[in-house]
Order: structure tokens, then C-alpha cells, then sequence
């Protein structure tokens, strides 16, 4: 058997066709922001500015064969502080998809695989069938055991619901429990909501992996589900990328999608503000403090200040003004965790945590108990980074939070609870 | 003044004036005879048309229409080069090519005339032009390959003077300026020359006295008392892009004109030249009014260059024999001359000058022949056969290969000190310690010439500022010479950006400013 | 797919988010005018942190002057139409004021304008005369005239900053200054960044452990310097506590670029405004511009879509080359986004001088855009463009900062007088 060589690409050449004129690699003033910034700088030696050199250097070979594309999370911080608003994101994704399979990190290749395995879409391969399954059984459990919710639905395939739902596979896969307090939220609004039993899964590894065919096949298949359940908005869960994948997805592939793609996260808020979710901060007597983590994917990648401001009004609403504090840099200047991009599935751990240090570093200046993030790579990761440098945070989803302070959580939905939060039930 | 002059006395076998490329190379020519040199250069190596021009190769199509002769030299030259001082240079290969309002019966006859030169010219189609450049002009009508190649002239003036020194203890010394030389019994009996760095005289006794000063020789020659060197001087100026455009050198086909040659020169390419005559040397920069031609005329070839970011321009002097007559300057011979004085009394000083950066080496051996023999020296010359070893510290110049050596050492503690030309610490050490002319108190001009650094798209801006801070740090800069070197380094790099600061390069350059004259306050040093 | 276009309004809109645009939403902040802020990431991420009113004089700029004040009156007699010199002195003076005490109010406290400009000392080890600085680089400018005993400390690491180089070429002036080297603590392999450490410095267990290795470095002296890496956020905050741990004084120099000084403003502005209610879309670049009856129509793009904004006035802050704000062409420098008359030399061959560091500067320089007295820009007819329409900062021709050592002051006094103006139109 031959091993397998990575062919180089000319990113130079790719950068002229892919960039706009005057933000191409070639406009670089070689100021260092881009790398003054980045958290992956110093990881295999490279860093933003680097690469944009080594490139213009004509280094291809390097740059097709370096590891670094691998811990760069395409997280865009890079472009967002440059001058002259240079992406080197996109010349990543490109370098990632040049590698043969056999080489990629084998845990993003595995997810896509997955992905690709069944019509759920999802990365953890749960065939549709198991989906519908454990949807039931979860439900008709909390009906049985909680008689405030004796009469909630959990709607599999209903056609003309408002709100197609996506669900990241780690909770009907993993943690089902975890299901529960989203549903209780959208029974207590009322919304007319469905999950899909085809193309119901939030992540995307295909994506993260390079492989742009899977990439497209993916998002098509959850558009054709949304399409065919005639639902007007596709609404994005607790999951960063999957809002990411899917919006840049569909105009990148010029896909016919007849509804909207909304963020959870607004939803939250615009509830909370009608009264609909009327939560409170009576609970946190205690004073305990919070912070939040915007994930890249939907905040600097995507809706930016907009849904930045979303999520601290919901924040706040939930735990008291006071009881927040923000992570510096916030909103579209934030740091990712160094949970995108696949890192957290491609092996690199020691690589992972040595970015994550920028963002371990943040929260421990907030000093806040809990770190809230509607994002399940940020979630991971920012519990990784904790136990790994010692830290003394906990990480909670919104929708746990909701339900804590409507005072619904039930006993097997607060996993992610600390002791001092527990006692506040 | 009240400060003492040092005055200090060296001896050496023969004095070469002059370290351009042919200084370089008979320094090392003379040293495989086994005769010991010293070569000194008012500034330093390669400081004039050596430096100055495009590191073009020329297959000797180029000459073919205007001088045969130095057509067939540059032909059997460049063979000799590619095989002796590979490491410098690029086989790139060149195309000819003729665009709509170009004389079609001067590109017919292309081949034809070529042929008695020896030199391999192929006429292709334009689509197979097209595959091989596909920047070229739409407009093209006729195309022909031909073996040009780029070399680089930094690094085969550093390897002839390492080579030398590492023969027979040759030596080298920058910033020394011939101020007079003391004549005796129809010899020069010494060189009296000034250390400009230090102020210092010193005093050369030689038995031979070689001026190979270019554009300079003729004053050279006079202060010899000879009055046969007698030079004209044409000015051509060159400016270099962010990007390299092309794979190969790619000429307009026509007589030559111009910005009628794009050369690649590693990761950038050089577009020239003009052709002005000059009157004297101390005026020769670039003007915008030769920019503007250059790019005008080379845009008729390669569109694309009327967009391309540049960073840099420069001018350099083409030495012209007198004899050459014409109304172009660019018609005149292109060949050298090598004097020998007898007709002005003198038996131990000869000048050669004229010529082109492809036959430098030849240029040696008939200057190192006549130098030989009148030390009744008669070893063989070994230079067309000997290749060129390499040299640690000589290998920076070489575009693009710091960071190839850079990435392959993964070493995170040897920072990058030069962003843009990806220059490493490790390089600086190397350039301060062992490069040929590396001093105590190096200037940073001195180490940018036998670099990279300062060659990209910030032109020194930022890496001028991080070397200071790390030659300071290593105790080579000690005081305030230091930021006196860092401003010499910046307007040396603005003399190359003035005349091609738009688009891009105009917020690089308020950028710059902001940084050198704004905050460190580099414009008002006196003052500080 | 389905998407909602953005559509905001305000009585102002300030086009560029530079020191003058910024300036400009904090003087409109004060006087309560609703303002939508615009703008791609400017040249403020290289600023020093020191705000210059007016440090040398034009034409020759042969010194540094102690008295800006009197610098402009000096300046109204041989450069009448530099913009500093078409405000009055009270109203620059609040200007500095207004601007410095807010920026003490969000976390980064400066010094308030002085009669007499102080000297910054700058990383190589030259002075710089500046009006205001931030407090956390006060002890040095104090610490220099008063020539205490002092250690600079820099970084194994660190890039373009050597304590060795400040000391070599302020040692004549400053006997007692020193240098030392050390290691910032958990990042003592490869190169580290300012930025990095600042905001590592933000963790207070970082703090505790460089105290330790400043306290150690600095012997027995009492005052220390450092490149600017105290905080990010909280700058004051963390060179307070490490006063306290460390019981030394403890001052910044400002660093090359990428440096700290400028990303705290940036982020500090962006983080703030939306707070107190400005509109602010930073990171973009405002594609349109069209005054219509009563006000103006911005329309840009952000990676979302389109955005429109309506305001009733509009002040141009957008900045000379390196901000886009004025473009160099081959044939000429131009204002992209109105194509306002650029006042200019000649032709290109006068844009610069033979040699770089001429004190007199260069004349491309001084090109900028012309403005009446009411800073409205003004026409190829030498009328103003819109009456709604003011410029403010660096764009404006006549003035050259660089040289002048005023683009702060230049930014922060023509953005008042905008903003006055402005309000004048509003009533």
C-alpha cells in the first residue's frame, strides 16, 4: 500500500480568486494584529501572519502539508481586527480539503462519515428510527414523572409547524434528560414546533473536515426536510456551527430554502421581552455570578451585534444584572474556546488546550461561577479547559437556566449544576 | 576638529577598487593564482549597477539585434554560469514576445537572427505562450522560448568574496573610500582611502591596482592621472512588484525600449528599464516620470501590471564606453573594456569597466590574466570550471529560502524578526558574525544587503525597528548611533518606495511614518 | 431563504471609527443626539495611547514645543487654514477635557490637558511631546523629569521592545535608568505578544506571580518601566494591584505595532457605545452615501446582508489612506466615497520629498478635503456638498499630522466643532 502524499496547493493563486480585490492576501501590511490576536498563534510555530506570508512566499508545499490549519478554527478573529479585512479562513478550509482522507485527523472524518452513515444527519450516527424513539420515550417519561408537563408534546414530522428544530445528537445520543427543558420552554410559549425525524441533527463535521461535497449533501438534506414539513423558520438550538453550516451553506451553494434560519437565542429573548417566558432573577439570592461565551459561529461569523445583545438581555433577565459579568474581549471581538472548527474531535489535545488558555484566561478574569454559551463545542470545551487549568467554573446550557428559574428543572436535568446552584432550586 | 584621525597601513598583493560583482570575482579569480587581494567599495558590495538592474541572465537574444558580439558572450557566459554558481540562479527560461503595434518583420526574422549567435530560440504558439505565462496580453502575435534565466547578484558577490577568503585570507572591507593614490616611478606606490563608518585613514601598498568601478571608473582612472577611461552614463530605472507575475523572464519582442522586460526575481518581479543618459552619478534615482513609462509600457505586455501592488523602485548606471557614438544608448556595445594604463605611464594599475552582470566572470579572468602576468604569475584562471562553494551566511539574499530554513528548524525561540521576507534571528547572528564585510557595529543597510529582510511589502518598516531592538539587545548597537543607523535604513528604503507610493503602498507608507517619524521621532533626532 | 434587510435612523451618523469618529459619538453622546456609528476597523488599533494636541511647528518643525497652546497661536499666523487653527482655544481645551474624562469615566483614565505638553517616552528610547497621557504612563514622563532611579524591564519573548535600547539613548539624560530582562510568567517558551499578556495580566493570579519577578528585578529601585501590556480592559485597575503587591511605582511605554494602547481604545468604543446607546457597526465599510431631502441614506453590507441607515446628518471621519478615507491613485488622491475635491499637489512627482526623514514632511501629506467654516465639506464649486454633510479628523487638508505631532488633536477638536455644528442644524 502507498502512503498517501498531500498535494500542494498554490495559495497564493486560490487567495487572488477567492478574496475580493484590495482585502486578498497580497493587501497585507504585515502589522501583526492578525496574529496579536489569534489564539493558535505559537501553536506549530505559525500564526495568521504567517501563513498570509508564506503564502505570498510561495511556501506551498509547508502550508498544504502544516498541521496548524488543523488548530486554526476558522473562528475569523483574524479578518475581524485586520485592516484591511483579509480572511485567511477561507484558504484554511481550502488547505483542509486538500488533504487526502487518510490523513485528516480521524475524528472529524469519522463524524462526517457519520453524518453521512444515516438521513438523521447526525454525527454521532443515530439512525432516524432510534431518534423518533428516544424522543417518545423521554417524553412519556417526564409526562409519567412530572404532572406539570402530563400533557407536553415533543411533535415528530408535523407538517406546517411553525419551527422546524434542530437537535445537536449529543442529547438524544448521550444525555436525553437534557431534550427536556427545551421542550418544556416551548410548551410554556406555546410554539408550534416539530422535530423532523429525517435531517433533525444540528452538527456538521463535513464542514470542518473540507469535504465540500459532504458539506453540500448535508445542508441539502435539511433542506429538503424543511422544505417538505412547509416550516417557516428552521430554528437553531443551544449549537453554534449548525447555524453557521447551514446559512453559509445555503448561499454557497445557491440552495432553494422557503423559510428562515433563527437563532434560539432571539427567540429566548423576544419570549422574555412579550412575557411569554416570564423569568426572573429571584432565584440567584445568593448572588452567584455568570458570564457568557459568544460562539464564533453565530455571533462574529454570523447575526454579530445583534444577537450578542440578545444573549445578555436573556442573561441578565435570568440571573440579575448584577450577577453578570462579560468576558473581555465580548461580542464579535471575542476569543473562540478552541472548540471549533473540529478541534475537539481532531485529537490534538494538547494543541486545543494550549489555545483554550486565552479563553481559560478570560473567564478566570470575570471570576464568574458559570459560564453560559449556547453552543455545544464551546460548552465542551470550556469544561475541558477548566478541569484542565484548574479552574473553578461551571458551564451551563440557557435552556437549564430557563427552566431553573421558572422553577420546572426536573431531578435528572440538572447535570450541569453545581452545588451552589442546586441548593438554589 | 580637534578629534585625531586613526591612520592605519595595510599591505596586500594587488588593491581591487570597486565591490560590484566583477570586484567580487577577480578577488577570488586572483586568489585561486594564489595572489592575496583586498577589495574595498566606497559603500559596499554591490552598491552600484551590480545592484541595480534586473539579476537578468540573458540568454543573449536580447543583444542580438544590436550587438552581436556581446550576443554570443553573454551566450557562452550564462552556460558557464549555470553550471559554476547554480545556487544563485533561477533557470527560469524567457520568452520573447510581440504584441498588436509591434514591428511583425522584426519578430519573423526573431530566430533567424539569433542562430548565428548559437542560442537556442524556438518560436511557439501563442496559446502554448499563454499556458506557460497566462498573464500575457491577449494581444499577443508572436512568442519565442529562449534560455534566459535570473540570477542573483547580492549572493554571487557575497560567494565570490567568501570564496577568496577562504582561500588565502582575502579580504574584504566596506565603507572605504579611495581618496588619492601616490604615484612613484610609473607606479602607483599607494591607495590613501577613508573609513567612512569611522572617519579613519588608511594607507594601501599594493603591487597591482585594479579599478573596477563600474560607473565610477573613469574618476577612478583620473585620480590615477589616466585620461583614457572616458564613460557615458545611462541611466535605467527598474521597480519591483509585491507579487511575482511570471515563471519566466519575458521580453517584448522588438528592439530594445522601454519597460520592455519583466524578470521574476524569487517571490517578486522586476519591470524595466528606462534609458537616460546622465551626466553625472550623483543624481541617479528613479523619477515618477520613469515609472509612469515603465508601467505603461510594460502593461502593453502583461496587463496586469497596470494593477499590481509595487514596492519598490530603483535606478542603476550602465558605464558606457565613449567610443560607442549612436543616439541610443541602449544601441551601444555592450560589451566591456579593459584598459591597462601602458599609454598613461603607469604598469602596475588597470581599469575594467563596461560590460553586464552575465559576463562579470569573464570580465574577471581578463582583468585577473593581465593582473597575473604582470606579477609574472602564470597560474590558469579556474573560475569557468571551479564551481562556487556555498557559504552559510551568504545564503539570506535568496528570495524566499529564510523561511524554508526557518520552517524546517521549528525552532519557536529563533523569532521572526523580518515578517514580511520571514528573516530569523538566526540569520542576523549569522549576517554579524561570518558575512563577508560583517563588522562589530553592522549597519542595518549592511545587514538588509545581505538579506531579505526589509525587501517585502512594509520595505523595512517594521522589520528596521525589531532588528534595531535585537541588535541592541545583543550589544551591538550601544547608544544613539544606533537609531541613527534605523533612520539611515528608512529613508535608504524610501529612496526605493517615493516614486511608487500609491494604492496600497500609500497606507503602508502613512503607517510607516506614523510609526518612524510620529512616535519615535526618527525625523527630529537632532533635536530629541 | 428569507432575509430581513437592517434598517436604522439617527440624527447623526459618523462615517469612520477612528479617533476622530469616536470622538465624534462621544461630543454627540454629551449633547443627547441619537448617533449610528460606521465604520471598518481603523488606524486607532496603532495608536499609542498618548493624545497629542500639537508637539512641533510647521514649517520646518524644528523642535519639539512645550506650549501647544501658544503653538496655535503661532500656527493662525503662518498656517491659517490648518483646522486647529479655525477652533477656538476654549473649545479645543473643553474637547480634551470632554474626551479624556470619558475615557477615565470607561475604565481608561488619562492625565487632563495641561498648559504644557509633557515628554512620552517612546520604546526607542527617544521623547515625544504629547498633551495627554493615559495613567498608566504617567509615572514615566514624571519619573524622567524628575530623573529618579528607574529599571526598564522587558520581555524574553517579546519583539521590538529592548530595554537595553530605551537605556542606551536616554542614559545622557538619565543616569539612574537601567534595564533588565526577565520572563513573563507561563509563557517563557517562543514569542509572546503584548496583547497576550495584557490580557493575561487581566487574571489576577498572573498578576501575583509577575509581581513576584517585577519586585525581584527591580532591586532596589522604587520605580519601574514596562511596555504597555498592563491590562486591557482595566488598565488603571491592573497597574494599581501591582503597585500594591509589588509596593513600586510602575509605568507603560507604548510598544510597536501590534500594540495595547490602541486595541484597549478600540475595544473599549465598541464595547461601550452600543451600551449608551449609539448604533455602532464596526468592521464595515459604508458603500453608499446619498443626502436626500432632510438627512441621508448610508447603505453597506455586513457578512449578514444589507444594512441601511437614515440620518439627518452625517459627519465624514474617515481618514486618509490607511483607513480608506482618502485614496492615492497614480493620477491622484481622491475621496472615495462622495468623490469630494481633493485639495493636492500638483501632480505625483511633488507627493514626497527626496528624503524620507525631512522635517518639513511631505506634501501628499497635507492633501485632504476642504471645509467651510462650519466644517461642511465643500464642492467642486467651493460650496458645501449638503448642508448636512461635516468632515471631521485627518482627512481634512491642510494640516500634516505626522510632522506636526497632532492627529489627536487634529481628530478631537474637529470632531467637537462637527458635532456643534451639527446640533446648530438639528435645532
Amino acid at each position: 500500500m502507498t502512503e498517501k502524499t498531500i498535494p500542494t496547493l498554490n495559495f497564493k493563486e486560490k487567495a487572488e480568486e477567492l478574496l475580493p480585490e484590495g482585502a486578498s492576501f497580497e493587501a497585507c501590511l504585515t502589522c501583526g494584529l492578525c496574529s496579536s490576536g489569534c489564539p493558535a498563534s505559537g501553536i506549530e510555530n505559525m500564526d495568521p501572519r504567517k501563513f498570509i506570508r508564506m503564502a505570498m512566499l510561495g511556501m506551498d508545499k509547508e502550508l498544504s502539508t502544516s498541521k496548524w490549519i488543523w488548530a486554526c478554527t476558522q473562528c475569523k478573529r483574524c479578518q475581524h481586527v485586520c485592516p484591511m479585512s483579509i480572511d485567511i479562513s477561507q484558504l484554511v478550509f481550502l488547505a483542509r480539503s486538500n488533504w487526502p482522507r487518510e490523513k485528516k485527523p480521524a475524528g472529524i472524518v469519522r463524524s462526517c462519515q457519520l453524518i453521512q452513515s444515516t438521513d438523521s444527519t447526525s454525527a454521532m450516527g443515530l439512525p432516524p428510527e432510534d431518534f423518533v424513539f428516544v424522543v417518545q420515550d423521554v417524553l412519556e417519561e417526564v409526562r409519567e414523572q412530572q404532572p406539570k408537563f402530563k400533557n407536553m408534546q415533543a411533535p415528530m414530522d408535523k407538517k406546517g409547524a411553525h419551527f422546524f428544530v434542530n437537535q445537536n445528537s449529543r442529547e438524544p445520543m448521550s444525555e436525553p434528560d437534557e431534550m427536556v427543558p427545551l421542550w418544556k420552554i416551548f410548551d410554556i410559549v406555546g410554539a408550534n414546533w416539530t422535530y423532523s425525524s429525517k435531517a433533525w441533527a444540528a452538527e456538521n463535521f463535513c464542514m470542518f473536515s473540507g469535504n465540500e461535497e459532504a458539506w453540500r449533501e448535508v445542508i441539502k438534506k435539511r433542506v429538503d426536510a424543511v422544505n417538505e414539513l412547509g416550516c417557516e423558520v428552521w430554528l437553531n438550538t443551544e449549537c453554534g456551527h449548525s447555524y453557521y453550516t447551514m446559512w453559509n451553506g445555503i448561499n454557497r451553494f445557491g440552495m432553494k430554502a422557503d423559510f428562515k434560519l433563527e437563532s434560539l437565542v432571539t427567540y429566548y429573548a423576544r419570549w422574555i421581552r412579550e412575557g411569554k417566558l416570564p423569568v426572573n432573577s429571584d432565584w440567584n439570592r445568593k448572588n452567584i455570578t455568570f458570564t457568557v461565551q459568544d460562539p464564533c459561529m453565530i455571533v462574529r461569523k454570523a447575526y454579530g451585534e445583534s444577537i450578542a445583545e440578545d444573549m445578555r438581555f436573556v442573561t441578565k433577565s435570568l440571573v440579575g444584572e448584577e450577577n453578570f459579568i462579560d468576558m473581555q474581549p465580548n461580542r464579535s471581538a471575542n476569543y473562540c474556546c478552541g472548540g471549533g472548527g473540529g478541534f475537539l474531535q481532531a485529537g490534538m489535545t494538547e494543541h486545543r488546550r494550549t489555545y483554550g488558555k486565552r479563553k481559560f484566561d478570560q473567564i478566570a478574569a470575570t471570576g464568574a461561577s458559570y459560564v453560559l454559551t449556547p453552543c455545544h463545542n464551546c460548552h465542551s470545551q470550556i469544561e475541558d479547559i477548566g478541569h484542565h487549568y484548574r479552574g473553578s467554573y461551571g458551564v451551563v446550557h440557557f435552556w437549564t437556566l430557563i427552566c431553573l428559574s421558572l422553577g420546572i428543572l426536573g431531578e435528572n436535568e440538572r447535570t450541569y449544576l453545581g452545588p451552589d446552584l442546586l441548593e438554589c432550586i | 576638529m580637534t578629534q585625531k584621525q586613526k591612520r592605519q597601513t595595510v599591505e596586500t598583493d594587488v588593491l581591487i577598487i570597486g565591490g560590484g560583482v566583477t570586484g567580487a570575482g577577480i578577488m577570488r579569480d586572483l586568489a585561486f593564482r594564489g595572489l592575496q587581494t583586498l577589495l574595498i567599495d566606497r559603500k559596499d558590495l554591490c552598491a552600484g549597477a551590480s545592484g541595480g538592474n534586473h539579476g537578468l541572465l540573458h540568454s543573449g537574444s536580447r543583444y542580438i539585434s544590436s550587438d552581436l558580439h556581446s550576443a554570443i558572450e553573454c551566450r557562452e557566459e550564462s552556460t558557464i554560469l549555470k553550471h559554476v554558481a547554480s545556487q544563485c540562479i533561477e533557470e527560469t527560461g524567457g520568452l520573447f514576445v510581440a504584441v498588436e503595434g509591434d514591428d511583425p518583420g522584426f519578430a519573423e526574422n526573431f530566430a533567424a537572427l539569433c542562430q548565428p549567435a548559437g542560442i537556442a530560440c524556438n518560436p511557439i504558439s501563442i496559446d502554448d505562450a499563454k499556458k506557460l505565462e497566462p498573464l500575457l496580453s491577449d494581444k499577443l502575435f508572436k512568442a519565442y522560448k529562449v534560455p534566459d534565466a535570473t540570477v542573483d547578484p547580492f549572493r554571487l558577490a557575497l560567494l565570490n568574496v567568501a570564496h577568496a577568503r577562504m582561500i588565502n585570507s582575502s579580504s574584504f572591507r566596506p565603507h572605504t573610500e579611495l581618496l588619492h593614490f601616490t604615484l612613484k616611478d610609473g607606479k602607483i606606490e599607494s591607495a590613501t582611502c577613508r573609513d567612512n563608518q569611522t572617519n579613519s585613514i588608511l594607507t594601501i601598498y599594493a603591487n597591482q591596482y585594479v579599478n573596477a568601478c563600474g560607473a565610477w571608473a573613469m574618476n577612478i582612472a583620473q585620480l590615477a592621472g589616466c585620461k583614457d577611461v572616458n564613460l557615458l552614463y545611462s541611466k535605467g530605472t527598474l521597480l519591483v512588484s509585491h507579487d511575482r507575475l511570471t515563471t519566466h523572464v519575458v521580453n517584448r519582442l522588438r528592439p530594445p525600449g522601454d519597460g520592455d522586460i519583466l524578470v521574476p526575481g524569487g517571490t517578486v518581479s522586476v519591470l524595466g528599464t528606462t534609458s537616460i543618459r546622465v551626466d553625472d552619478l550623483i543624481t541617479v534615482k528613479p523619477t515618477v516620470a520613469e515609472i509612469d513609462i515603465n508601467v505603461r509600457e510594460g502593461t502593453a505586455m502583461i496587463p496586469a501590471l497596470a494593477k499590481a501592488r509595487y514596492i519598490r523602485a530603483f535606478s542603476g548606471v550602465r558605464p558606457l564606453l565613449q567610443s560607442a557614438g549612436g543616439s541610443d544608448d541602449r544601441e551601444a556595445t555592450r560589451g566591456f573594456a579593459l584598459l591597462d594604463h601602458s599609454t598613461q605611464n603607469l604598469s602596475n594599475f588597470c581599469t575594467i569597466t563596461g560590460g553586464k552582470l552575465t559576463t562579470y566572470r569573464l570580465m574577471a579572468e581578463k582583468t585577473s590574466d593581465l593582473v597575473a602576468g604582470r606579477l609574472n604569475n602564470s597560474e590558469p584562471c579556474q573560475t569557468h570550471v571551479t564551481p562556487l562553494p556555498d557559504e552559510e551566511s551568504c545564503k539570506w539574499t535568496e528570495p524566499g529560502a529564510s523561511p524554508k530554513y526557518w520552517y524546517k528548524a521549528n525552532d519557536p525561540e529563533d523569532m521572526i524578526l523580518c515578517e514580511c521576507e520571514m528573516v530569523p534571528q538566526s540569520a542576523i547572528d549569522e549576517i554579524v558574525k561570518d558575512a563577508p564585510g560583517a563588522e562589530k557595529e553592522m549597519t542595518l543597510k549592511a545587514i538588509a544587503l545581505r538579506s531579505r529582510a526589509g525587501k517585502g511589502p512594509c520595505q523595512g518598516s517594521f522589520c528596521g525597528i525589531r532588528i534595531a531592538s535585537y541588535l541592541y539587545d545583543q550589544g551591538h548597537y550601544h547608544d544613539k548611533t544606533g537609531l541613527i543607523h534605523m533612520r539611515d535604513f528608512f529613508n535608504e528604503r524610501f529612496k526605493g518606495t517615493r516614486t511608487v507610493t500609491w494604492g496600497l503602498q500609500a497606507a503602508q507608507m502613512e503607517l510607516a511614518e506614523a510609526l518612524h517619524c510620529g512616535l519615535l521621532g526618527l525625523d527630529n533626532l537632532e533635536n530629541n | 431563504m428569507s432575509e430581513e434587510d437592517r434598517h436604522f435612523s439617527a440624527e447623526l451618523a459618523v462615517i469612520g471609527t477612528g479617533l476622530a469618529g469616536f470622538a465624534a459619538s462621544i461630543f454627540a453622546l454629551k449633547r443627547n443626539i441619537k448617533t449610528a456609528q460606521v465604520g471598518n476597523t481603523g488606524a486607532v488599533a496603532y495608536t499609542t495611547g498618548y493624545l497629542d494636541l500639537l508637539g512641533s511647528l510647521a514649517p520646518d518643525y524644528l523642535a519639539s514645543i512645550e506650549d501647544p497652546w501658544q503653538g496655535i497661536e503661532q500656527l493662525r499666523d503662518s498656517h491659517p487654514r490648518h483646522p486647529l487653527c479655525r477652533i477656538p482655544k476654549d473649545d479645543i481645551f473643553t474637547a480634551f477635557e470632554q474626551f479624556t474624562s470619558f475615557l477615565g469615566k470607561c475604565g481608561i483614565a488619562y492625565t487632563p490637558p495641561g498648559e504644557f505638553n509633557v515628554s512620552g517616552l517612546t520604546p526607542a528610547g527617544t521623547l515625544k511631546p504629547t498633551l495627554c497621557v493615559p495613567a498608566t504612563m504617567q509615572v514615566g514622563s514624571a519619573a524622567f523629569s524628575q530623573k529618579e532611579p528607574c529599571v526598564i524591564i522587558d520581555f524574553k519573548g517579546l519583539k521590538g521592545f529592548s530595554s537595553r535600547q530605551v537605556v542606551a539613548n536616554l542614559k545622557d539624560r538619565w543616569p539612574k535608568l537601567s534595564s533588565k530582562r526577565v520572563e513573563f510568567p507561563d509563557m517563557v517558551s517562543g514569542e509572546i505578544y503584548p496583547e497576550v499578556m495584557a490580557r493575561s495580566l487581566e487574571v489576577p493570579a498572573t498578576r501575583e506571580k509577575l509581581a513576584k519577578i517585577l519586585a525581584s528585578a527591580a532591586g532596589d529601585v522604587k520605580v519601574i518601566g514596562l511596555p504597555a501590556i498592563l491590562g486591557m480592559h482595566a488598565p488603571d485597575l491592573v497597574r494599581e494591584e501591582l503597585e500594591q503587591l509589588t509596593g513600586l511605582q510602575i509605568f507603560e511605554i507604548p510598544t510597536m505595532p501590534p500594540s495595547v494602547p490602541g486595541i484597549r481604545l478600540r475595544e473599549m468604543f465598541e464595547q461601550l457605545f452600543p451600551q449608551k446607546g449609539v448604533t455602532l457597526i464596526p468592521q464595515q465599510k459604508v458603500d453608499r452615501l446619498v443626502f436626500i431631502e432632510n438627512g441621508a441614506q448610508l447603505s453597506l453590507n455586513d457578512s449578514f446582508g444589507p444594512i441601511s441607515i437614515h440620518a439627518k446628518s452625517v459627519i465624514l471621519a474617515t481618514g486618509r489612506f490607511l483607513s480608506g478615507g482618502l485614496k492615492a491613485g497614480v493620477d491622484g488622491v481622491s475621496e472615495p466615497l462622495l468623490k469630494l475635491p481633493v485639495t493636492q499637489p500638483d501632480s505625483r512627482r511633488e507627493w514626497y520629498r527626496e528624503k524620507y526623514t525631512d522635517r518639513r514632511g511631505h506634501a501628499v501629506n497635507s492633501a485632504g478635503i476642504e471645509v467651510d467654516s462650519s466644517f461642511r465639506p465643500l464642492d467642486n464649486h467651493g460650496r458645501p456638498y449638503s448642508k448636512n454633510l461635516f468632515a471631521a479628523g485627518v482627512i481634512l487638508a491642510h494640516q500634516d499630522w505626522i510632522r506636526g505631532r497632532c492627529g489627536a488633536g487634529v481628530a478631537i477638536a474637529t470632531a467637537y466643532k462637527a458635532v456643534e455644528e451639527v446640533e446648530k442644524l438639528l435645532k
